[in-house]
């Protein structure tokens, strides 16, 4: 069916809206971390920079421990990524593929985890972790990634092993092929786009994890982005400038992690979503 | 058995030194709640210096944040792994004295106080239930901020009661500019600025003696019905606002005058940075009240830790901190915003040496002056009550406010549902 020029116009306007909408406020931060401090206030806000300065960046690189921060989050969120992927991909399998008893129960069960809010669990798990010394550890937040995008990992995991047809893994089973086999060499292959969104859900909700890392995290050498930034804002008085830097810095990660794999990604979620 | 009691003696001596020379220090945790580079930087530096001046005493600062603490370090006690000093602010104090994890400091209170006498509207909030809590160590106090040149173009005086205050408001609203900027967030900052109307109506009392509430009063509807008529003076996204966007309203200019503990360090690098035009003073006061009060946070740093020996290093750590030619540089760590809570600590070179606290001198001396008559909700009467803590966790004097502001309520009907939501809070 062809669109009409009226519809075209109606559409693409839309579009518009949409990508100002979700544009807009990344690129204020962007632009007003290389602003003055006096721009970056004024009440009516410049959407072009009339200024130019790179010392809201520098501060952040030199005078503040944002570095320390930054490569705590990436060695959390990769570790946390791996780790979600290698339990989620032979579980989903399992879930997919292998008939045991409760199965189907199980597999509604693990979404469970999600019915309790974080604040719940997080003074009882400060204590667990206390007495196993794993308070003020990056392996604690690992953990509690992990845990946390496991069970919407799986989820997702089964539905890309359900969009491959049944006979190559029936061919692959009469060749004589055992299931780690078919799972590594024939399925993993296959469901690359959905190991790739997994992959992405994992670090962002690792990359963006407050709660957990607030508490357990005690020192500052080992405190993740979001916790530490938080602190160095200030809650009387608030340096813009270096928010906005901060701010810029912190999604730079994860823009390049998007970069890499984010074409998967997208295609992952059609996948997914036609299942 | 000359030369054997000779030897014995030799080796017992040499014992004893070994024993002293290899001696492990005493590690104190200081957990405190000052975040921003700047202030970890200064913090770090002092603790340097005390630690090669004590090498038996090592203290190692982890900042927390004021966000998280209040859930972390109950669990960090529970756990048996919390700090042996630990900032606090006087409603945090009720948390951690509950949990029984809080140690009394009369004595070390009472020789600093003979030693540098602390102001006694900063000891006040941490003395209840025949001890002291906490050793004061810095104050805020909220102060009215404005410049001078605006209110000399628009022909007024500094307001000191709220006729005046309004008028003023009125007269400097226009032109795309607000009289004034005051927030209606359910948040900390708002409660700050609404208490302080409460305190300059003498409606500061927010308990009984019996622990009963005394909220709903007259004095505290006219001061709501006050904070209200002039936050329509206030920009149009005042109602979400926290500190950092009132300074910035009145740093671009845009609000004629704000309540804050200071503007000083950012309107010195982010805004003219002319320290003659910087006005600052006392909140002003309904008209039929004697004088000004304001709201005041002393912050103090309590004790945590009931190892006889860490609990002793940690009293000369606190009674080195609160020495002139130390502590001025302890408060410096944010020029402009924290405030003595001794007298020594108001003369102290240290202090003053500072170039931005020296550029505005007037301004701090006045925030200074301002502190003395500075209160705190919950504890203005000697008698603390534990729902203190959920009360200022949950806003509810900010909440209170929001009902008028947001839903339209009248002053006295809000103030009405504020004293029953607390009274349900100290229910519970």
């Amino acid at each position: 069916m062809k669109r009409t020029v009226a519809q075209s116009l109606v559409l693409y306007a839309g579009l518009l809206v949409l990508v100002l909408i979700i544009g807009l406020p990344f690129w204020w931060v962007v632009t007003g971390s290389v602003k003055l401090p006096q721009e970056i206030i004024q009440r009516m806000p410049t959407m072009v920079p009339h200024s130019f300065t790179l010392k809201h960046f520098e501060k952040l690189l030199q005078s503040s421990d944002f570095p320390v921060y930054l490569v705590n989050s990436i060695v959390v969120a990769l570790f946390s990524m791996v780790v979600t992927i290698l339990l989620a991909l032979p579980a989903a399998y399992a879930f997919f593929r292998m008939a045991f008893p409760g199965r189907d129960l199980f597999y509604r069960l693990i979404l469970v985890a999600y019915a309790f809010p974080g604040i719940v669990i997080l003074i009882p798990l400060y204590g667990l972790f206390a007495r196993i010394g794993l308070v003020d550890s990056r392996a604690s937040l690992v953990i509690v990634n992990v845990a946390l995008a496991l069970p919407f990992s799986i989820w997702m995991m089964r539905s890309f092993l359900g969009s491959v047809p049944r006979e190559i893994e029936e061919a692959a089973v009469i060749d004589g092929a055992p299931a780690p086999t078919i799972l590594l060499r024939i399925l993993m292959p296959l469901i690359a786009p959905g190991i790739a969104s997994v992959a992405i859900f994992a670090f962002i909700s690792s990359w963006t994890e407050y709660l957990f890392a607030s508490v357990l995290i005690v020192s500052d050498a080992r405190r993740t982005i979001p916790v530490g930034f938080a602190g160095m804002i200030g809650q009387y008085q608030i340096d813009w400038g270096l928010l906005l830097a901060g701010a810029t810095a912190a999604t730079l990660p994860v823009v390049i992690l998007f970069a890499l794999i984010g074409r998967w990604f997208v295609s992952g979620l059609t996948e997914g979503a036609v299942k | 058995m000359t030369a054997f009691r000779f030897a014995a003696a030799a080796g017992l001596a040499l014992t004893l030194l070994a024993g002293s020379a290899y001696a492990e220090p005493v590690t104190l945790t200081w957990w405190q709640m000052e975040q921003p580079p700047q202030r970890v930087k200064r913090i770090q530096e002092l603790l340097d210096q005390f630690n090669k001046e004590h090498p038996d005493i090592q203290v190692k600062q982890e900042p927390q944040s004021w966000g998280d603490v209040y859930a972390k370090a109950p669990a960090a006690f529970a756990a048996g792994n919390g700090p042996d000093l630990l900032n606090s602010i006087p409603d945090f104090t009720t948390v951690i004295k509950k949990i029984g994890a809080v140690v009394p400091v009369d004595d070390l209170v009472k020789d600093l106080d003979a030693k540098h006498h602390f102001i006694k509207a900063t000891l006040a909030p941490y003395q209840y239930d025949g001890h002291t809590w906490a050793v004061p160590a810095y104050n805020m106090a909220l102060s009215m901020w404005y410049r001078k040149s605006m209110l000399k173009e628009a022909g007024l005086a500094v307001p000191k009661t709220w006729s005046e205050w309004k008028t003023a408001a009125q007269k400097l609203s226009g032109n795309g500019k607000y009289g004034i900027g005051l927030p209606a967030n359910k948040q900390l900052y708002t409660d700050q600025t609404v208490y302080s109307f409460m305190v300059n109506d003498g409606a500061a009392d927010i308990y009984n003696d019996d622990g009963s509430f005394r909220f709903d009063n007259p004095k505290t509807v006219a001061a709501y019905q006050t904070y209200a008529d002039l936050q329509k003076l206030s920009p149009p996204d005042s109602p979400s606002w926290t500190w950092g966007e009132a300074e910035a309203c009145f740093n671009s200019k845009g609000c004629g005058m704000v309540l804050q503990f200071t503007v000083i360090s950012s309107y010195n690098a982010q805004a003219e940075g002319d320290a003659a035009d910087l006005g600052v003073a006392a909140v002003p006061h309904a008209d039929d009240e004697p004088q000004s009060a304001t709201i005041s946070y002393s912050n103090g740093i309590m004790i945590t830790t009931k190892d006889k020996a860490k609990e002793k290093a940690a009293k000369v750590f606190l009674s080195w901190l609160l020495e002139p030619e130390h502590y001025g540089r302890f408060l410096n760590m944010e020029p402009g915003l924290f405030l003595p809570v001794t007298e020594d600590g108001a003369k102290a070179d240290s202090f003053w040496n500072d170039p931005v606290t020296t550029k505005y001198k007037t301004q701090v001396e006045t925030m200074i002056e301002n502190s003395k008559a500075g209160k705190l909700f919950g504890f203005t009467t000697g008698k603390v009550f534990p729902s203190i803590g959920a009360i200022s966790a949950q806003n509810v004097i900010a909440e209170t406010l929001q009902h008028i502001v947001v839903d339209g309520q009248s002053a006295a009907d809000a103030v009405k549902a504020g004293q029953a939501r607390m009274t349900g809070i100290a229910g519970k």
